[in-house]
């Protein structure tokens, strides 16, 4: 289904659309108290965390109006505000989203299908946990100046963002029919994740990255020396330089669970001609059904005896272990075919969750969550994303920016 | 067959008595000397006797006898009248000692030959080490069978001894207790030779200075379960090893030592309720077989088997031994092989000329190497292998530069070093720090080759092959390190062989597949648990490394041919060792098979599995006792539950951090566009924009934040104020109270016609967190002031002037930057 979003104004009717029925009933304020400076300052604080210019004096008046309401949960009409505002999007989820899709994670790279399916998606109140298993990409439709989507090029996004075209207006959701419909798996199959890191090496980037972009986990610390070792690839040495300790102390605990999982991408090239395009700029994404990609068999005399990928089977095998804390979904199987089941098993997990909340206060509050107020908080915002919510991220922010709002 | 050239040609006899005495360190018994009368002393050996009845009896004279008649090899006591039973190296007639011989040989598996046994066992070897002599004998044994009628390399599996998994003890991790019980000893009594800076320093360093490298060194030496049996106690009260009083008492010291050190470990047990199979440790193996190495043309060939020691010996078995002696930072690694750290192995100028004399002779040649390098950071080349005068001069040499073999070969159109060099291509990281199997081929019509684990490497040779004649008989061949002992390269070599010939792909590949170093067949037995006779699961092993054992693709078998399976259930395969399981390393234990006879292959065999795993070496390859624990096995079940793993601890810290932070690039280009009302697609702002983007910030945190960002935040400001101020619609708007045609002093009456939409729009009022515009008014007011005085000589641009810098010292102020 393809929506255009439309740019809606009216405070009341945004807060609604915002934060749903639960807090439908707060429309208008009942018991309006004094605006103080303190409200201003907050305020002010709102809107420039969340858009990072400041508001107009008319917002600022609107939002510490809505601050300074008595009744219970209207202050997140003030958030509501600098939520429909173009920079939310353009300026603070860009740059929020915009170091996830490269290798480097440089926050420099240019606006991509990646970021723009991100800021599609909290706009429209996805269920965020799709972004790791969702049929769609975000594109922009039919824009003078602007060159039409290409899934071998970077052009349409590119002059979206050297157009200044406002994302939340023009954004629309679009299927990924690039690809079979069994190989769409949200932003892991888009260009851009493609590009960074399914383009050489061996596609294990792809599931480091997911890792730690989306359940803030580097390999490091889901770390078990104890799953077994069955499914670790040929290509990884079993005695680094001669010593096998190294294997047997540090290696396989990140191998046993990684290469597993990122079996799951056995199908899938960034292919790109790397005589002509060695910055491999137009290069796509590519899905061989039933044929394992070639990088899963290179280096194969490093442990002749190791495993020799057979399809895109994949298996969850933190589901044991010190990782059975990462609160994986007990109605899933835990083992699956393909990217788009893998990409659910990794969103349906409660640090996946937990992972998004955290990420959203620290862009928000500017700091971690440290203290046992922050704790509290976090796990507040926790319950509300999985409960009230229904996994969708904006208000999310919304929850984060009261909260610090300042004194 | 070079290696019988010279003994069927000319056979020269040594003078006088040879000593026989073992001339290892290793307290063997003292034997009787050899008689070298036999064949008359100093005069070339013609055979006189009856020819060889069949074609077998030839190839034994051939492969074997031409090379052990010798007085100083076996001729002095097997011969004709000598002492030693049976005579099969008498020279009177070869029928006669091809029948002794075969009492002593064991063709299908000729390292099982009692001839290969009693040298393993320290009888009388003319090398310095009766392993090398072994080796050697074996190989003559093997090119004997190698065209014996009926000889086979199939290995037969056999029963091995029945027992259960017995307690046992593991070596702690810690140092400490071994610091305070044996390590005294070892410190006071060997440290003269067993650490690595003694004068003459012997491996295993285990009087190291450093106790971890000491104890590790010392676990191979100490049996944990049998103090008594340990070497280090052997050592002193068997074999009087540089005991220090009485070796009786200094064996007994040592035991007591043991005897605390082991006191201090806890036993470890097998669970009764576990569904196990019987226990067996490396020994009771059945060795795997060679794999069928192909060493035709062979004239060098390491292996390292010793394990201790300053000597490699070279057990080609042609002459002249080439044997390499270590010096330098080096070990011996388990498995077979050397670790090069700072080190290297070389042989005497005399004996390298070896190569020279039969390389120069057929004008080609290969080196063929298992290596493991370091890592992927060397370069000089640095010398894994080389036949060298110096670090610009050399023959050959097989070197590594980060990801790249290189092959240096000195011929008519070479410089003197063999350059330039043939490498592996840059991009394609051949080189890994791993094991591999390294070979280069010389010859005139290919010019120079290079083969990596088997595979060809497509490098085109520009340098035309030429003639080796330039060859020197004075270099010296050399591994780990130029002869200079400069270059040094890091690594593991594990077996290094040279041909005289450049040898073909097939027999390239067929040496990769035989694999390097020893393995052996484990037959755990199982058919106390399913019920059927003679029934085991079989594991592949070896020791993988010095660290690690390899399991490598179990299978079932029975030795009872009438034996059948039936919907026989396995699941859950994990491999214990020393009373416990293997932590890492468990690659078996989601198996979950029904097994039926109708799956055997021709060999009897079901495998299980197509992969192996590497596990954890405890105790040493002759102590750690291995046995299988099942999940389910037939009937029997006993699931292993793994434990509930503990909560992560969630951290709360009350340290303090900002509240606040500086906006970061974007979010300043927006700002400074809200407030000054010029979009951000205009082109001016925009080019500067994008020109000091990168200088601008990039996270919030404060403490961050520099003088250079500050730059370019106020470059951007005066960008953004200028396209404001220049714009008449815009600035219009925006100062509808200023005309700009005006004189400043006349424009800026009052002067908040000027400051007060700055501060409305950049600034806000009624806010606690911001300045006030009480604070701000006059310091706006100041630098009105300052920039408006010009003596009546402003020109007509002045008024905008000024309007540019006071509106850009408020956009690029803190009060706009910070959020």
């Amino acid at each position: 289904m393809d929506i255009v979003f439309k740019q809606i104004c009216h405070t009341t009717l945004l807060y609604t659309m915002l934060l749903g029925s639960a807090f439908a009933a707060a429309q208008t304020c009942n018991d309006q108290g004094v605006v103080t400076n303190q409200h201003r300052d907050q305020a002010k604080r709102i809107y420039q965390r969340l858009t990072g210019v400041p508001p107009t004096a008319g917002e600022l008046n609107e939002m510490a109006a809505a601050l300074a309401c008595n009744d219970a949960g209207f202050e997140e009409n003030a958030t509501a505000i600098p939520l429909d505002d173009d920079n939310f999007y353009n300026v603070t989820l860009k740059n929020f989203v915009t170091p996830w899709t490269n290798e480097e994670q440089t926050v420099f790279a240019p606006l991509n299908d990646y970021t723009a399916t991100v800021i599609g998606m909290v706009y429209n109140d996805d269920d965020f946990r799709e972004v790791l298993y969702g049929d769609y990409i975000y594109t922009a439709a039919n824009l003078t100046g602007v060159p039409a989507y290409s899934t071998t090029d970077n052009d349409h996004y590119e002059a979206l963002e050297e157009q200044g075209v406002s994302l939340k207006d023009n954004l629309v959701k679009t299927p990924q029919a690039y690809l079979p419909e069994n190989a769409r798996a949200g932003v892991i199959t888009s260009r851009a994740a493609a590009k960074a890191f399914f383009i050489d090496g061996t596609n294990r980037a792809m599931f480091r990255f997911t890792l730690m972009n989306h359940l803030c986990r580097d390999l490091e610390q889901v770390k078990d020396i104890t799953r077994s070792p069955d499914r670790i690839r040929q290509d990884v040495s079993r005695s680094p330089g001669g010593d096998s300790r190294i294997f047997l102390n540090s290696c396989v605990g990140c191998h046993s669970g990684m290469d597993p999982m990122a079996q799951a991408y056995a199908y899938y090239e960034y292919r790109y001609d790397s005589e002509t395009d060695p910055d491999a700029l137009n290069g796509e994404i590519e899905y061989t059904p039933d044929q394992v990609q070639p990088k899963y068999h290179i280096n194969s005399s490093n442990f002749p005896y190791g495993y020799v990928t057979p399809d895109e089977h994949w298996t969850n095998y933190w589901r044991e272990g010190v990782n059975k804390h990462l609160g994986w979904d007990a109605s899933l199987d835990g083992y699956g075919v393909g990217a788009r089941s893998m990409g659910m098993e990794l969103a349906h997990s409660e640090v996946f969750a937990e992972c998004q909340v955290e990420k959203v206060f620290q862009a928000v509050c500017l700091r971690e969550p440290l203290n046992a107020a922050d704790q509290s908080e976090i796990s507040q915002m926790l319950t509300d994303f999985a409960g009230v919510h229904n996994y969708r991220l904006k208000p999310v922010f919304s929850d984060a920016a009261l909260y610090c709002k300042g004194e | 067959m070079l290696r019988r050239l010279p003994f069927l040609l000319v056979l020269w006899m040594a003078l006088g008595l040879i000593g026989c005495t073992s001339g290892s360190d290793n307290g063997a018994p003292t034997e009787e000397n050899p008689d070298t009368t036999q064949t008359g002393g100093d005069v070339a050996f013609v055979y006189a006797g009856p020819a060889p009845s069949t074609d077998d009896v030839q190839q034994f004279r051939l492969a074997l006898w031409d090379n052990i008649i010798d007085s100083e090899r076996c001729g002095g006591c097997h011969g004709v009248g000598g002492t030693g039973t049976p005579l099969f190296a008498r020279t009177d007639d070869i029928n006669e000692a091809y029948k002794a011989a075969n009492t002593v040989v064991n063709l299908a598996v000729p390292g099982d030959s009692a001839m290969v046994q009693k040298l393993e066992a320290g009888h009388y070897c003319w090398e310095g080490a009766s392993s090398a002599c072994a080796d050697i004998i074996s190989r003559w044994i093997a090119d004997w069978a190698s065209t014996a009628e009926g000889s086979t390399n199939v290995v037969e599996l056999s029963a091995p001894p029945l027992r259960d998994p017995g307690t046992s003890k593991s070596f702690p991790e810690s140092s400490d207790a071994f610091a305070v019980t044996v390590y005294p000893l070892l410190t006071e009594y060997c440290s003269g030779c067993h650490k690595p800076d003694a004068a003459n320093p012997q491996a295993p360093f285990f009087a190291s200075d450093d106790v971890d490298a000491a104890y590790f060194a010392a676990q191979s030496k100490i049996n944990l379960d049998t103090p008594e049996n340990s070497r280090l106690v052997v050592r002193l009260g068997d074999e009087f090893h540089n005991c220090w009083s009485t070796c009786r008492e200094n064996g007994d010291e040592m035991l007591a030592a043991i005897n605390d050190f082991a006191g201090t470990i806890e036993v470890s047990t097998v669970d009764p309720d576990y569904v196990i199979s019987k226990a067996l440790t490396l020994v009771d193996g059945i060795p795997a077989s060679s794999g069928g190495r192909s060493e035709d043309n062979l004239i060098a060939l390491y292996q390292f088997k010793e394990g201790e020691g300053t000597v490699a010996y070279d057990s080609s078995g042609v002459d002249t031994s080439m044997n390499l002696h270590l010096s330098g930072d080096y070990e011996w690694v388990g498995g077979w092989g050397v670790r090069f750290v700072d080190g290297k192995a070389q042989a005497l100028v005399e004996d390298s000329s070896k190569l020279y004399r039969l390389i120069t002779a057929t004008g080609e040649y290969s080196i063929e190497a298992w290596v493991a390098p370091n890592n992927v950071t060397q370069e000089g080349p640095a010398r894994i292998v080389s036949y060298s005068g110096g670090n610009t001069s050399r023959n050959f040499m097989l070197g590594q530069t980060l990801y790249n073999y290189d092959f240096h070969n000195r011929t008519s159109n070479t410089d003197a070093n063999g350059e330039p060099a043939l490498s592996t291509p840059d991009g394609d990281e051949v080189l890994q720090a791993t094991l591999q199997h390294v070979v280069v081929t010389y010859d005139s019509t290919h010019g120079r080759r290079m083969y990596v684990n088997g595979e060809f490497i497509d490098v085109a040779d520009e340098t035309e092959p030429g003639s080796l004649a330039d060859w020197s008989d004075t270099f010296a061949f050399v591994l780990g390190s130029e002869t200079s002992n400069e270059h040094r390269w890091q690594g593991v070599v594990r077996l290094v062989a040279i041909y005289n010939r450049a040898i073909p792909e097939a027999q390239i590949q067929k040496n990769f597949a035989a694999n390097v170093g020893e393995r052996f067949f484990l037959l755990f037995s199982i058919s106390h648990v399913v019920d059927i006779p003679d029934t085991y699961v079989v594991f592949e092993v070896s020791q993988f490394d010095s660290y690690s054992y390899l399991f490598n693709k179990p299978f079932l078998v029975s030795l009872n041919e009438s034996a059948s399976f039936e919907n026989l259930v396995m699941q859950g395969l994990r491999i214990g060792m020393n009373g416990k399981l293997a932590t890492a390393g468990q690659a078996f234990v989601n198996l979950d098979a029904s097994l039926n006879s109708s799956d055997m292959n021709e060999e009897g065999r079901i495998y299980l599995s197509d992969i192996g795993t590497v596990l954890a070496l405890e105790n040493g390859a002759s102590q750690d006792e291995f046995y299988l624990v099942f999940d389910r096995l037939g009937d029997q079940t006993h699931v292993i539950v793994e434990a509930e793993p503990a909560a992560p601890a969630v951290v709360i810290s009350d340290e303090e951090q900002p509240d606040i932070g500086i906006k970061t690039f974007d979010e300043i280009n927006a700002s400074m566009s809200r407030m000054t009302g010029v979009p951000i697609t205009n082109s001016d702002v925009a080019e500067t924009f994008s020109r000091i983007k990168q200088q601008l910030p990039t996270v919030e945190n404060l403490q961050t934040f520099l003088a250079s960002q500050q730059v370019a935040i106020s470059q951007l400001a005066i960008e953004y104020c200028n396209t404001l101020l220049e714009d008449e619609g815009l600035r219009g708007s925006y100062f509808p109270a200023i005309n700009f045609s005006a004189a400043p002093a006349e424009a800026f009456a009052p002067t908040t016609v000027l400051t007060q939409p700055l501060i409305d729009r950049m600034i806000g009022s009624d806010l606690d967190h911001d300045p006030a515009v009480a604070e701000i008014q006059p310091e706006l007011d100041s630098l009105i002031t300052s920039l408006s005085a010009c003596d009546g000589t402003c020109d007509g641009d002045r008024t905008k002037t000024v309007s540019k810098a006071v509106c850009a010292a408020v956009l690029a102020s803190a009060t706009t930057l910070l959020q």
